[in-house]
């Protein structure tokens, strides 16, 4: 066991999530190891991010357990699996609309001052606050949003709310993130720069990530480890060549 | 006596004092915390009671006089208020000041434990249905001050002790009270200012713009509104305490949700909700038109068709419509609220963005 948690930092066992009579995630087993990009793909309805929403607490799971990080994290609410160091980004950005770029990045960080008792005395948070402004600068330039730090996000396009999701979730210095489709709707180019950035920051950062893709051909090379979901079930795993060349999975994707 | 101007100028400025911490403790909640605070009148009443029921009670002990449920029952209650303010009050400045912030501090913890419980509904009902809790709440605790003798006074009403008696009668006492009013308004407005644009205000306006984002993000919701509601019960009703001394008698029927939930929530949308210097404007252009129909009604009469007293609700409920139908985010729209200086993120950002260009 203490192997098998130094080497995974999530583990999910049968993990179950019904809506009414559809299984949408179904006794589901994704080990997510440390300092690695496992990517979890499949076609849309696959279950993908009920997965993501049971692991993280969005959504209860009816049975199984969530290990994250030694720690059974199972039914936790989400601000709790956050302190554990998990934290997910929204396929459908769910940005603070009214605040700017800046402040929705500080949100993700958070602040002793976040307490109202200290809240009301300034110089109780504002050193932390400047460090927090300081790491949020380096995640919005490397995504490109530094220009853009005092524009309500409201005002932001539709590619520029997927960045400030990624940018919310790396600036938390979480130890696992879950990207949900975090380059669905931008152009290759970037998408591909976003996710070499990404796959960078585990060579100097001590993070791990789960990748949820649907797009094989720009997403695949850069997972270590892959899973395939279809109709709430893991049907294949493996290395990217392996999957890639999987029949099940080109049947999904390719068609019969 | 004073020139007229002087006393529309008071009013003015009293109206506005009251309305003032009223509004921006409903701001905190609705504005910031995205709470539909409907039930806004049972912390302002909760802290008139308290005005009403504590400090008189506290001297008439002292002094010897009824003290209990007889307190309340208006044939005794006058003579004891009365021989308080001239003996006990009247000649001690120290003293007054003493139980004027006591009373001020007994109102905001009853205030704030009014909020307490009303997070309970908060976690399970949203939007339509917690504002009609709420606001059954408010109206609840109208019916027990109205219908309930030994509290304070029923339909009688209780004279509040006066701790402004000791700046004079008249004039004098007016000016001063109508000051002290104000200070604590411009006091209150700088402590939500400062916790708007404190970690805690952007949370809760994270919370505001989306609650699963925020979880996610690590905000505890349960605790945050709660403490949303905690806050605004204790600045509405130390605005209700104070109110009912400058009035020097509280009765529960005044306080009705059309005024101390309704107006407030007028005055939060002609200005802007979520920004507290929109709710100052609000407050200001509402305090001041009010005050001009008050003084004036009997010049309006002989040129409108209706009685002046119905054009305050008809401009209220006028006010609503045209704010929601035209201009929703009201006449000051919700600015970012920088917690560090413009110039001192600009230098952080180009200290970051300069030394990734030199590598």
């Amino acid at each position: 066991m203490s192997s098998e948690r130094r080497r995974y930092i999530l583990e999910t066992k049968d993990l179950t999530k019904a809506f009414g009579g559809l299984v949408a995630v179904n006794h589901v087993n994704i080990k997510v190891e440390r300092n690695k990009m496992t990517m979890l793909m499949g076609p849309n309805g696959a279950g993908k991010t009920t997965f993501v929403n049971v692991c993280t607490g969005v959504l209860k799971p009816d049975e199984g357990e969530v290990i994250f990080d030694g720690r059974d994290i199972t039914g936790w609410p989400p601000h709790d699996v956050y302190k554990a160091g998990f934290v997910r980004t929204f396929q459908v950005p769910e940005p603070f609309l009214k605040l700017t770029v800046l402040d929705n990045v500080l949100v993700a960080i958070g602040n002793k001052g976040e307490n109202p008792f200290r809240g009301a005395i300034k110089w109780l948070w504002i050193r932390e606050e400047k460090e927090n402004i300081e790491k949020a600068f380096k995640i919005l330039d490397a995504v490109g949003l530094a220009d853009l730090w005092d524009r309500q996000a409201f005002t932001l396009g539709a590619g520029q709310l997927k960045m400030l999701e990624i940018a919310r979730a790396l600036a938390t210095g979480a130890k696992l993130i879950a990207l949900d489709e975090p380059i669905g709707g931008t152009d290759p180019a970037y998408a591909n720069d976003i996710l070499s950035y990404v796959k960078g920051l585990l060579k100097i950062w001590d993070v791990s990530f789960l990748l949820i893709e649907h797009r094989i051909d720009i997403a695949l090379p850069f997972a270590d480890y892959v899973y395939v979901m279809d109709r709430g079930k893991v049907i294949a795993e493996g290395l990217p060549d392996e999957v890639a060349n999987n029949p099940k999975v080109i049947e999904i994707y390719i068609g019969e | 006596m004073l020139p007229p101007y002087v006393y529309l100028i008071l009013n003015i400025l009293v109206n506005f004092a009251v309305f003032l911490i009223v509004t921006l403790s409903l701001n905190l909640e609705t504005g910031y915390a995205g709470i539909p605070q409907f039930g806004r009148v049972l912390a302002v009443l909760a802290g008139a009671i308290v005005a009403g029921a504590v400090p008189g009670r506290l001297i008439a002990y002292y002094i010897g006089e009824k003290w209990g449920a007889e307190y309340a029952n208006h044939l005794y209650n006058f003579p004891i208020v009365d021989r308080i303010n001239r003996e006990i009050l009247a000649p001690n400045p120290l003293l007054s000041i003493g139980i004027l912030l006591f009373t001020l501090v007994v109102a905001a913890i009853f205030g704030g434990i009014l909020g307490y419980l009303s997070s309970y509904p908060a976690l399970r009902l949203k939007e339509a249905y917690l504002g009609i809790t709420l606001l059954a709440f408010g109206d609840a605790l109208q019916i027990i001050g109205k219908y309930w003798q030994p509290l304070v006074g029923a339909t009688m009403g209780v004279t509040v002790p006066d701790p402004y008696r000791c700046i004079g009668i008249g004039a004098e006492k007016t000016i001063g009270a109508t000051l002290i009013f104000l200070g604590f308004a411009i006091l209150i407005y700088l402590f939500v200012e400062s916790l708007g644009r404190s970690p805690f205000g952007r949370a809760l306006k994270a919370m505001r713009d989306s609650e699963v984002a925020a979880e996610v993000y690590g905000k505890n919701i349960v605790r945050l509104r709660g403490w949303a509601l905690i806050i605004g019960g204790a600045i509405a009703a130390v605005g209700g305490a104070l109110w009912a001394f400058y009035a020097g008698s509280m009765k529960a029927l005044t306080y009705d949700r059309l005024t101390w939930t309704f107006w407030p929530w007028a005055f939060m949308m002609l200005g802007g909700t979520g920004n507290n210097f929109g709710v100052f404007v609000g407050v200001l252009i509402f305090s001041t038109v009010r005050s001009l129909i008050y003084v004036y009604k009997h010049a309006l009469a002989t040129i409108i068709p209706i009685k002046p007293a119905w054009l305050e609700y008809i401009l209220v409920g006028l006010v609503i419509v045209l704010i929601s139908l035209f201009r929703p985010q009201g006449f000051i729209p919700e600015k970012p609220a920088l917690s560090v200086k413009r110039k001192e993120i600009e230098r952080i950002k180009e200290a970051i963005t300069s030394k990734k260009a030199e590598a």
